[in-house]
């Protein structure tokens, strides 16, 4: 439906200063986006990646002040002659934070904002297609604040959509959604790609994504377009993509570490398992089934006679919704959390993460059953003095700033408290977690990695006995989540427990000795995270998919599963009889 | 713990939210939904003058009473109802209280009766009004009396902000909560731990202000990525905009009833 050249982006020497800065966000950044590409655009927190996307539809330069140079030519309109009212009807954009994206009350009208603003009089037939295309049927009377962060984000897709552009832009679909959603959207956005040959353009950091779903990856480095290239060799840079705080898919990553081959690396999943079957092969001619050494992990020892630090008994909850109907997120669940416990909650969203680690602060109560933290019921208790031993890190690390700098924001629990030497303890976190360039930063104003390291830095300096994080790695680039581990370790001596909802199993993998699977407010599995990984089928009914290494380590019949590429290495290499030595790769 | 758990059944914001929200968009079982958003304006503005051309406190009782019924029909909010409410006793205590110094209060009571009672006329019908029409049927009336795109359109937005801005308000206090400290002691009738809950409310206000201006930049962008500004001066949006709207019958039944009612009133009485 799209002719060719009404979906192209040529981007020429483009460089966009923001006013108040001296430096150039994009400084001659130059590139083409052929019609019907399907292409990641990657690079650092911070690199420029957003402001080269906002050109597509000339947000820049016509919404920003400061200064640009050079050329962005969309469908053949250059973007500085036309309005962005005009190019809304070539360029769909669907924003990162696309909660504020949505203007309307309701579904079906946000999906009639867009085609009636511009006087289409088929508007109801644009919503209807737009809604159905994304199975969204049946919701058009449904309340936008009703919505599941999942179905938002596909109401922000759809309104956009009713504009019929041919260039789609959508900014980290996969940052604010679960995996399963996350995955819903990417396979809407292919078969707009296939079947109406849509250009869609994604910001995105999540390589696994970026190797399943995209033709060629953009890279933006130092204000500029470093390369473009079609994805397998694209991935295949690691070098590159290290340097630039990009985690490579965990197939490429484990292919690279065995050491095999110069030739190109898998990068998707299907791709890899041959890629591995066919190298485990060759060096053992009718490879048996690979069986591990040691015989897994237990839960961290404990005596079952001690007192656990948590204990949920029977506890149900409640939400009240707008047409009167509650909506049960936990049901009759038990709980009993130990010292030493590192647990991550997962669970797709709704499965009642979020209201654990809520009811744990006292700021909810439960409707049925107790929650004994240290034998205290919180219900009894004013959440001021759980806070005493429990700090809460919530998802979005902007509704901890509540001062004007973050140094005032870490202080203000220790002087609400009449600590003795808030100036100094204060400096000693902020010393602590390298935050002296941000102390007398505003928090809103900072990056979503800078804001997510502070956030954690205004929890650790309450010096909790149980720290409780709900998606600390939401968003997050390479760099970033390692300084979250880093953090983590260096909480502090009083430490006893920490328990995280988390999405990203890859980190629940590596960092918890405890995984909980949470589906419609019960716990099914309960485990250490060798045991629950490997069972698939648990994880596949609540919504979930292992990582990579675990997936591929059970494809090739590895037990137990390897949790990182690095133990996938060093058991694949120690089953081969030929294993190379110091074959290697970049 | 009854005190706590009361505490915590004021505070609730859920059930707040909930119900502005209802007032706002769950009209559809409301009487006066089903008129032209402009006849009831024009309703609306005849019945603020109505009340003061009659000095009789029967006249006004059976005025009250007319819009006290139109107010059930339109199901409106029992918070606002319960605010106005106490609003009022507290206006005429308050004459009581300030005229017991002065002289007769009982005699002050009266005579400011009609005055209160008209007040009270116009506030429950504007409350009947506003409840029974969505945001959305508000924008379009004013829209196509005349009044501009960009303040009906806040109208709308506004009104769906409401929740974000609850939730947003909810969170920053409970972040402030959890680190700040309950005072050691209640006090008689816990009166100390009230004036930190009210402190910590104020304190919440001025976070929010920071954040809503940080979301609305995202806000106006996706507005204008979708075409807004078009709509300012596009006949046909604005037609698209004012379609499906005609007075029937019913709008002048109701109008012309409403009148006839007042006139009936006023000549029996």
């Amino acid at each position: 439906m799209n002719t060719q050249n009404d979906a192209n982006i040529s981007v020429d020497n483009l460089s966009v200063r923001y006013p108040g800065s001296d430096e150039y966000v994009l400084d001659g950044a130059s590139v083409e986006i052929d019609a019907g590409e399907f292409v990641a655009v990657i690079g650092k927190n911070g690199s420029g990646k957003t402001t080269l996307c906002k050109s597509f539809n000339g947000l820049i330069p016509h919404f920003y002040d400061g200064s640009f140079g050079g050329r962005v030519t969309v469908g053949g309109i250059d973007t500085a002659d036309a309005t962005v009212s005009q190019l809304s009807e070539h360029v769909g954009y669907v924003f990162q934070e696309f909660d504020n994206q949505l203007v309307s009350p309701t579904v079906s009208d946000e999906v009639a904002f867009g085609p009636i603003n511009h006087g289409h009089d088929d508007y109801r037939e644009r919503a209807a297609r737009a809604l159905s295309l994304l199975n969204l049927d049946g919701i058009e009377d449904r309340f936008l604040w009703e919505l599941s962060g999942g179905q938002k984000h596909l109401v922000a897709l759809a309104a956009v959509l009713t504009l019929e552009p041919a260039i789609l832009v959508v900014d980290e679909p996969a940052a604010q959604l679960d995996p399963v959603h996350a995955g819903e959207t990417y396979d809407h956005l292919a078969a707009l790609n296939h079947e109406q040959g849509m250009t869609i353009v994604t910001i995105e950091h999540q390589t696994e994504y970026i190797a399943e779903y995209c033709d060629s990856v953009v890279l933006v480095e130092d204000g500029r377009v470093a390369w473009k290239a079609p994805v397998e060799e694209a991935l295949n840079r690691l070098e590159a993509l290290r340097r630039n705080d990009i985690q490579p898919p965990q197939i490429t990553r484990t292919a690279a570490e065995m050491g095999e081959t110069d030739e190109q690396l898998p990068v998707g999943f299907d791709e890899g398992v041959r890629w591995f079957r066919n190298v485990l092969d060759s060096t053992t001619p009718n490879a048996s089934p690979l069986t591990g050494a040691d015989a897994g992990e237990n839960l961290p020892a404990r005596n079952d006679n001690s007192t656990p630090l948590i204990r949920f008994s029977s506890v149900s909850h409640t939400y009240p919704t707008l047409r009167g109907e509650d909506k049960q997120v936990l049901d009759a669940l038990d709980l009993k959390v130990y010292s030493g416990d590192r647990v991550a909650l997962v669970g797709s969203n709704g499965a009642g993460k979020s209201t654990i680690l809520k009811l744990l602060t006292g700021l909810k109560t439960p409707a049925e059953g107790t929650v004994l933290i240290n034998n205290t019921a919180t219900a009894t208790t004013l959440p001021e003095r759980i806070a005493d031993d429990v700090v809460y890190v919530p998802q979005n690390p902007e509704s901890m700033f509540v001062k004007d700098s973050i140094r005032a924001d870490i202080a203000h629990y220790l002087q609400s408290r009449d600590q003795e030497d808030v100036a100094a303890r204060t400096d000693d976190v902020i010393s602590f977690l390298d935050l002296e360039a941000l102390e007398d930063r505003d928090g809103r104003l900072l990056s979503v990695g800078q804001q997510r390291r502070a956030s954690l830095a205004i929890g650790v300096a309450t010096a909790p006995s149980i720290i409780l994080l709900d998606e600390p790695t939401g968003s997050l680039d390479l760099a970033s989540r390692t300084e979250i581990g880093r953090t983590l370790s260096r909480a502090g001596e009083r430490v006893e427990a920490v328990i995280m909802a988390t999405h990203d199993l890859e980190l629940a993998a590596e960092w918890a000795n405890r995984i909980l699977v949470l589906d419609d407010g019960k716990i099914h599995m309960d485990g250490p995270p060798k045991t629950v990984f490997a069972a698939t089928d648990v994880l596949a009914e609540a919504n979930l998919e292992p990582p990579q290494v675990v997936r591929l380590s059970k494809e090739l019949g590895c037990t137990p599963v390897a949790l990182s590429t690095d133990e996938l290495v060093s058991h694949l290499s120690s089953e081969r009889p030929t294993a190379s030595t110091g074959a290697s790769h970049q | 713990m009854t005190a706590l758990d009361s505490l915590r059944d004021i505070a609730s914001v859920d059930a707040i939210t909930t119900d502005l929200l209802r007032t706002a968009y769950d009209n559809d079982g409301s009487f006066l939904h089903r008129l032209d958003p402009r006849v009831l304006l024009l309703w609306y503005v005849v019945f603020l003058f109505v009340p003061w051309m009659f000095y009789e406190m029967d006249v006004l009782l059976a005025l009250l009473v007319f819009v006290s019924v139109l107010a059930v029909l339109s199901r409106v909010s029992v918070y606002l109802l319960a605010i106005m409410a106490f609003s009022v006793v507290t206006s005429l205590t308050s004459y009581a209280i300030v005229t017991a110094f002065t002289g007769d209060p009982i005699a002050a009571m009266k005579a400011l009766l009609p005055f209160t009672l008209k007040v009270t006329i116009i506030s429950i019908s504007s409350l009947a009004v506003f409840s029974s029409m969505s945001p959305k049927t508000l924008a379009r009336g004013l829209l196509s009396l005349g009044v501009p795109r960009q303040f009906t359109f806040v109208i709308a937005y506004g009104y769906r902000m409401l929740p974000v801005l609850f939730q947003e308000y909810h969170e920053l206090v409970n972040a402030l909560r959890l680190r700040s400290a309950v005072p050691d002691s209640p006090g008689r009738f816990r009166w100390r731990y009230y004036r930190y809950l009210l402190r910590l409310s104020m304190k919440a206000f001025y976070p929010m202000i920071f954040n809503v201006a940080k979301r609305s930049r995202v806000t106006v962008e996706a507005m204008e990525a979708r075409g807004f500004s078009n709509s300012l001066d596009s006949d046909a949006s604005r037609e698209l905009q004012l379609e499906g709207m005609e007075i029937r019958p019913g709008d002048g039944v109701f109008f012309c009833g409403s009148l006839i009612y007042v006139a009936i009133v006023a000549s029996v009485l």
